[in-house]
C-alpha cells in the first residue's frame, strides 16, 4: 500500500481511518460515546429559547473582533501591562517555544504543570521542554491519561475518548501502582487526583491555555471543570498562558455570551465548573502571558479559512461528525481532529487527504456556537488542493464522477446541498470509495428528502 | 521589527470586511431566581441550603469540627477552626472551606467568588462552601458579567458546583482536582 503513503511517511486519511474502522465494536463504541455527546448538547442548546440569538451574537462579535484584532490586541497588551501581566509575542511555534523556555530557565522550572492547551500542542511545546531538562504534567485527567500511555490528544475537549477504562485501568495499575485489573472510574480518578496533587504541590511553575483574553480588562479566562488550571496556576509563584492571537474578545459582555455557549455545546454543561477571569499575578507572584500567530494572520488574508478564527474549541463539530466519529481523532495528520481540524489543519496535510474527510452534510456548520462555516471552508480546502494541483490518490479518479457537481459554481457555493444531492442520486459503489475508509463498512448518511426537494424543485423550473 | 509588529503589520492584509459589534439585547427570564438557581445548581451537582441562613451555616460548621475536620473561614461572622496560613500550600490539609459568594447566576448555577485571600482555597480545599445573598441573584450571564467587581490585579471566578471529570469512558466523578462538594448556604 506504499502510494498511500508520502515522501514524508505521513498516511492519507482513508489508511489511518481503515485501521481504525477494522475494530467494529471499537468503532460503534466511540461512535456512540460521541453521539451521547451531541445528545447533551442539543437537550441544553434546547432548553434556552435564545439559543440561535446566541449563537448569532458569538458570530458577530466574533468577526467583530478579529475585523480589529490588531486594536483589540494592542488594548489587551496595555491593560495587562498596567495589570503587572508581562506580555511576550511569537510569531510561530519555535518563538513560543523558546520565550517559554526563556521564561522558565531564568527561574530555574524543574516541574511544570500544565493545564489543557491545544496551543502548545500545536506548538509541540512539550518535546522541546522535555528536551530542555524540564519535566511538563499534563493535569487534566485525559490529558495526563494519554501522556502516560504516550499518545497526543484524539479529541480538543476530551482527549482520551477512544481508550477503554479497562485500558486506562492497566495503564494506572503500570505506571501509577493501582490494583491490577481494577478500571472502576471512580477509583481510578481518585487515584489520579492523589498522584496530582502531590505534583501540584512540588511545581515550580503552571501553565495554562486561555480561553478568552478580554481587552478592555487586560484579562484572562480559562475553563476547567476539573479545577487543574487553577490549582496549578495558584499555587507556584509562576504561571504562564499561551494563547492565540484568535483568543481575545472585547469586553466582559462577549465573554458573557461566549460563556453561555461553550459548555452547552461541549459536554450540554449549562457551564463549566470553574470560569476564571485572571486580571493581574498573585501576591508576589509573576505572570506571564504569550500570544501567538503561527499561521493565523495567513489564515485572515483568505476571506473564507479566516472564519476559522471564530472558533471557540468546543468540540462540538467534531462529536457530530459522521467522519470523525467513525474513524478516530488519530486519522487526520494533524492535532486538532473533526471538522475545525481540517478547516486549520489541511494546509499542513502533506496527503492532502484531509479535506476529503468529510460528507459535506454541514451537521457541524449547524452546531457551531460560533456559526463558523465549516463545511463551506473545508469544500474551500478541496478547491484550494485542487487549485494547486495536490489532489490526494484516488480522489482524482472519482472526480470526474462528481465532477458535475464540483464544477458548477451555484452547487459548489451551497456544498451542503451538492453534497446532500450526491447522497440521493449518485450510487453507493460510486461514492463510497470516495468517501473512504470510514464509508467502507458503512451506510452513508441519509439525505434529508427537504433539501433534495428544494433543489429539484429550483432546478427543474429552470 | 520585533514579533509583535510583525504580526499587527501582517493584520493589515486581513481579508475581512469590517464588522460592527453587535447590540446584546437578550431576553432574560425573571420567574422565581432562587428556584431556577436551585434546579441549575443541581444540575451541577451542587447542594442548596435555602433556610435558617448564616445561623444555620456556623451550626453545620460546628458541627464539621466536632467531628475533627478542618474548617477554615474567608467569611465574616462564620468561625472556624483553622487561621488563613502564611503559604498557600499549608492548605493542603483543609476539609472544608467557607468562602463568601458574591452574585449566583439562576441559569447555571454558578456563584461569582472575588479573589479569595490564597487565591487557591476554594479549589484546594477538599469540600467548599460558599454563602450567598438571596438578593444577588440575577437571571443570566449577560447580567452577571455586568455586576460583577472584577479588579485590576486580582483574580474573580464562576464556580458552577464540585470539581468533576468525565474523561474515563464518559463516567462522570465528582471531585477531580478541585473541590469533592459543594454547599451553598443561601441567607
Ligand atoms: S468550529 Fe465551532 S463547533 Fe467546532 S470546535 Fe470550534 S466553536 Fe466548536
Amino acid at each position: 500500500m506504499t502510494e498511500l503513503y508520502t515522501a514524508s511517511g505521513s498516511k492519507v486519511h482513508a489508511h489511518k481511518a481503515d485501521i481504525f474502522c477494522r475494530d467494529e465494536t471499537r468503532v460503534d463504541w466511540h461512535s456512540k460515546a460521541l453521539w451521547a455527546l451531541r445528545e447533551k448538547r442539543d437537550r441544553a442548546a434546547g432548553s434556552l429559547p435564545e439559543w440561535e440569538q446566541l449563537r448569532l451574537l458569538g458570530s458577530q462579535l466574533k468577526l467583530h473582533t478579529l475585523s480589529h484584532l490588531a486594536q483589540y490586541l494592542e488594548q489587551f497588551e496595555q491593560q495587562c501591562l498596567s495589570n503587572g501581566i508581562k506580555v511576550h509575542w511569537a510569531s510561530d511555534a519555535q518563538q513560543h517555544n523558546e520565550i517559554v523556555h526563556g521564561i522558565l530557565a531564568k527561574h530555574k522550572v524543574k516541574k511544570l504543570v500544565k493545564s489543557k492547551s491545544m496551543l502548545t500542542e500545536e506548538c509541540h511545546m512539550n518535546p522541546y521542554l522535555e528536551r530542555h531538562g524540564i519535566e511538563v504534567v499534563d493535569t487534566d485527567l485525559g490529558e495526563r491519561i494519554i501522556q502516560l500511555a504516550n499518545m497526543p490528544p484524539s479529541h480538543i475537549v476530551v482527549p482520551a475518548i477512544h481508550m477503554k477504562k479497562e485500558e486506562v485501568g492497566e495503564l494506572f495499575h503500570q505506571q501509577l501502582g493501582t490494583k491490577a485489573g481494577e478500571s472502576d472510574p471512580l477509583y481510578l480518578t481518585r487515584a489520579a487526583r492523589a498522584h496530582l496533587r502531590e505534583k501540584f504541590l512540588t511545581a515550580d511553575a503552571a501553565m495554562t491555555g486561555v480561553n478568552m483574553a478580554i481587552a478592555d480588562q487586560g484579562a484572562i479566562v480559562v475553563c476547567t471543570n476539573e479545577g487543574n488550571a487553577d490549582m496549578g496556576a495558584n499555587l507556584p509563584k509562576l504561571q504562564l498562558h499561551s494563547m492565540g492571537i484568535d483568543k481575545v474578545v472585547p469586553d466582559m459582555d462577549s465573554v458573557g455570551v461566549l460563556l453561555r455557549t461553550l459548555a452547552r455545546n461541549a459536554t450540554g454543561q449549562p457551564i463549566t465548573t470553574y470560569s476564571s477571569f485572571y486580571r493581574g499575578p498573585q501576591e508576589g507572584g509573576e505572570m506571564h502571558v504569550i500570544i501567538v500567530d503561527n499561521g493565523r494572520t495567513e489564515m485572515m488574508k483568505d476571506k473564507i479559512l479566516a472564519e476559522s478564527l471564530k472558533c471557540i474549541r468546543c468540540g462540538g463539530c467534531l462529536n457530530t461528525c459522521p467522519v470523525y466519529r467513525r474513524s478516530g481523532g488519530y486519522s487526520y495528520n494533524y492535532t486538532i481532529p473533526g471538522p475545525i481540524g481540517i478547516a486549520v489543519g489541511a494546509k499542513h496535510d502533506d496527503t492532502n487527504s484531509i479535506p476529503w474527510a468529510c460528507t459535506l452534510c454541514g451537521s457541524c456548520t449547524y452546531v457551531c456556537p460560533t456559526m463558523v462555516p465549516l463545511d463551506k471552508i473545508i469544500a474551500h480546502h478541496r478547491r484550494l488542493k485542487a487549485e494547486a494541483k495536490r489532489l490526494p490518490y484516488g480522489k482524482g479518479g472519482y472526480m470526474p464522477l462528481v465532477g458535475r457537481f464540483m464544477a458548477n459554481e451555484t452547487l459548489m457555493n451551497t456544498s451542503m446541498s451538492a453534497a446532500r444531492l450526491a447522497l440521493r442520486v449518485l450510487p453507493g459503489s460510486l461514492l463510497k470509495p470516495f468517501s473512504g475508509a470510514w464509508g467502507k463498512y458503512r451506510e452513508l448518511p441519509v439525505a434529508p428528502e427537504s433539501s433534495f426537494a428544494s433543489w429539484y424543485n429550483k432546478n427543474r423550473s429552470r | 521589527m520585533t514579533n509583535k509588529h510583525t504580526i499587527l503589520s501582517a493584520l493589515k492584509q486581513s481579508a475581512l470586511d469590517q464588522h460592527a459589534m453587535p447590540a446584546m439585547d437578550v431576553v432574560a427570564n425573571n420567574d422565581d431566581l432562587v428556584g431556577q438557581f436551585n434546579a441549575s445548581l443541581n444540575t451541577v451537582a451542587g447542594t442548596l441550603h435555602s433556610e435558617g441562613g448564616l445561623a444555620a451555616l456556623q451550626q453545620a460548621v460546628d458541627e464539621l469540627i466536632q467531628q475533627n475536620m478542618q474548617v477554615i473561614s474567608l467569611l465574616d461572622g462564620i468561625k472556624g477552626n483553622r487561621q488563613v496560613p502564611e503559604t498557600a500550600h499549608d492548605l493542603a490539609d483543609i476539609d472544608y472551606a467557607v468562602i463568601p459568594g458574591e452574585l449566583g447566576v439562576a441559569e447555571n448555577g454558578a456563584i461569582w467568588v472575588n479573589q479569595p485571600s490564597h487565591r487557591v482555597t476554594p479549589f484546594i480545599c477538599e469540600n467548599l462552601i460558599l454563602a450567598l445573598a438571596k438578593d444577588n441573584i440575577v437571571a443570566n450571564m449577560h447580567q452577571a458579567v455586568k455586576q460583577v467587581a472584577l479588579q485590576p490585579g486580582e483574580l474573580g471566578l464562576f464556580i458552577a458546583g464540585p470539581s468533576k471529570t468525565a474523561d474515563i469512558e464518559q463516567a462522570l466523578v465528582v471531585g477531580a482536582h478541585g473541590a469533592c462538594s459543594l454547599n451553598v448556604y443561601l441567607y
